[in-house]
Order: C-alpha cells, then structure tokens, then sequence
C-alpha cells in the first residue's frame, strides 16, 4: 500500500488559488469590476444583485486585500462611492483565472 | 469551481443596464427628426448644432434618470476612443471626398463616383445611416442599434423607388426611434425606482 505522500506526489500540481478571490461572491465582484474602469456602490450592487451587507463585507474584505480601491466623494451633496480594481486586484485578479484555468485542465477526464 | 467566468457576458450585461434606459433612443430620434424638420425649412446646418447641445443633455438626463436608479459606471475608455477614431476618419474622408468633388467639379468633370451617389443617394444615405447605427450598437454592445441600422436601411431603399422628398423617410425614422426610445424610459423609470443607497456605509439598514 502506498504511502500519503508517495500519493499526493502522483496528483496533478494545483497552484496556489487566491482564497480572497475564490470566494463566490467576491469572485462575482471582482469580475464585474474587471470589466469596467470603475463602478459606484449601487451599479455594482445591481449587477451582482447581492444584498447592501453582503456587497458591503465582501468590499471591505478586498479592500484589505488591497484588490479594490474604495473611494468616497460628493456628488450634487449626496455621498457617492467610487469602486475599482487596483492595479494589484487586476494582477490578482488575473492570476486567478490562469490557475483555475490551470487546474481544471490538469483534471483527468 | 467549474463555471466559467466568462467575462464578455458581464461586459455585455453592464452595458446592456446601463443603456436599457432608452435615453440614447430618445436623443438619437429627437436628432433626426430635428434634422427633418430643418431639412423642411432649408436650414439643415441647424441639426448639426443641435448635436452638440444634445450630448450635453444627454449627459444631464442620464444623472436625472439613471444614475440614481442604477447607478453610474466608467467604462474602459477603449471602445469610445475606437468610436472617436472612427468618427474622426469618417469626418476626415467625407471632407477629403467633397474637396476632391468639389475641385473636379470645377475643373468642367463631374466624377463618375459623384454621379453615381447623386443618382442613388437615397441609398447612400441609408448606407451611412445604418453604418452609423451599427458603429453605436458595436461600441456600446447595444443590440437594438442592429434593429436601428436595418430599420434605416430598409427606409431608404424604399425610399430609392417611393420618390417622397428625403425630410419624409428622416423624420419618419426619428419619430419612430423617439417613440421607441420614450417606451423604454417609461418602462425604465416604472421598473427602478431611484434607490436610497448612495454610499458604501451610509444608509445601511437597508436590505441588510
């Protein structure tokens, strides 16, 4: 009988998946703001049609990862939130479709 | 994680929202049936300043309507500078095209070319109409251009073999973009009401 490691050595090499990214939700934002140069917090919130709390958590969470830049300005006296991907999110971001790409092709059929 | 994240559907969907408000439809019809009505009163040049008083107000309609019932998003400034890029050489070879006929013409030689669109322009006009349409819809990922393009084009040729007066068929296609273009708003404003989230952090008891 072989041995755990001797198995883990025959499995396919599964690169290093960025779990901040990974996650459904924030994988969804990420995408969305991937696409366009920046978005404001009800566009993004619309388009992913996730609930305030969770948008707003899941924001937080990149923002500290540093993948999102959150930016609060006025417009017409109203608070208006500026979204959009670092150029570090974008690399990430980036990066992250390659591995997925990357395991899902070393998967045996 | 088998789905695939297929980034051109987003695109195309965040584009889609952000034009499903039918205002590009209701200034695009305002214009060409502006330019008809100036066409009737030989004062066509008018519709041309028109257009940029348009932009602008298409800028002001889309932070009435909107933006506080969907929010506001930047797109990547490629597809507009491709579509500036575009506009810019069409501009440059209609100009280089009318001195060109213009030089010939004085010179005692109709050109065969200018003959040929003079004999046909209702066609021509249609071409360049649907072309533009087309341009729009690409740029913009807005399918209902295609259906604008076709629309134009079909006039048009009609209008190749009809002999109405050209101000008929353009403010004939503007009312019926217009038109169109005010059920969408209508719909738009009925299906979004403007929302009360404006910031990340502000006013979060909702939907929480």
């Amino acid at each position: 009988m072989k041995s755990n490691e001797a198995r883990d050595d025959e499995l396919p090499s599964i690169p290093k998946i960025d779990k901040t990214i990974h996650e459904p939700a924030r994988l969804m934002i990420m995408a969305h703001l991937f696409v366009v140069e920046s978005a404001d917090f009800l566009f993004l919130q619309r388009q992913t049609e996730l609930t305030w709390g969770n948008l707003s958590s899941h924001l937080s969470k990149l923002e500290n990862a540093g993948y999102v830049a959150i930016e609060k300005e006025f417009v017409d006296k109203k608070p208006h939130t500026v979204l959009r991907l670092t150029n570090k999110g974008r690399t990430a971001f980036q990066e992250y479709r390659h591995s997925i790409q990357q395991v899902l092709e070393d998967l045996p059929e | 994680m088998e789905e695939k994240i297929d980034l051109k559907r987003i695109e195309r969907k965040a584009y889609t929202s952000y034009h499903q408000d039918g205002l590009i439809d209701v200034f695009a019809g305002f214009l060409i049936l502006s330019f008809g009505l100036w066409l009737i009163l030989d004062m066509a040049w008018m519709g041309w300043i028109l257009w940029f008083v348009a932009v602008s107000a298409y800028a002001a309609a889309k932070r009435v309507f909107t933006i506080p019932r969907i929010g506001f998003v930047k797109f990547a400034p490629q597809r507009v500078k491709s579509l500036q890029t575009i506009a810019v050489i069409g501009f440059s070879l209609s100009a280089l095209l009318g001195v060109v006929a213009f030089m010939q013409v004085e010179g005692g030689s109709t050109p065969l070319w200018l003959l040929f669109a003079i004999e046909y322009y209702m066609l021509v006009i249609g071409l360049l109409g649907a072309a533009s349409f087309c341009v729009v819809g690409y740029t913009f990922r807005i399918r209902r251009m295609y259906a604008y393009a076709l629309l134009t084009l079909i006039m048009f040729a009609a209008g190749h073999f009809l002999y109405y007066p050209l101000h008929y068929y353009v403010i004939l296609l503007g009312t019926l973009i217009l038109l169109f273009g005010l059920a969408l708003l209508i719909r738009f404003i009925r299906r979004y009401p403007p929302s009360t989230i404006e910031s990340l952090g502000d006013s979060g008891n909702e939907e929480q």
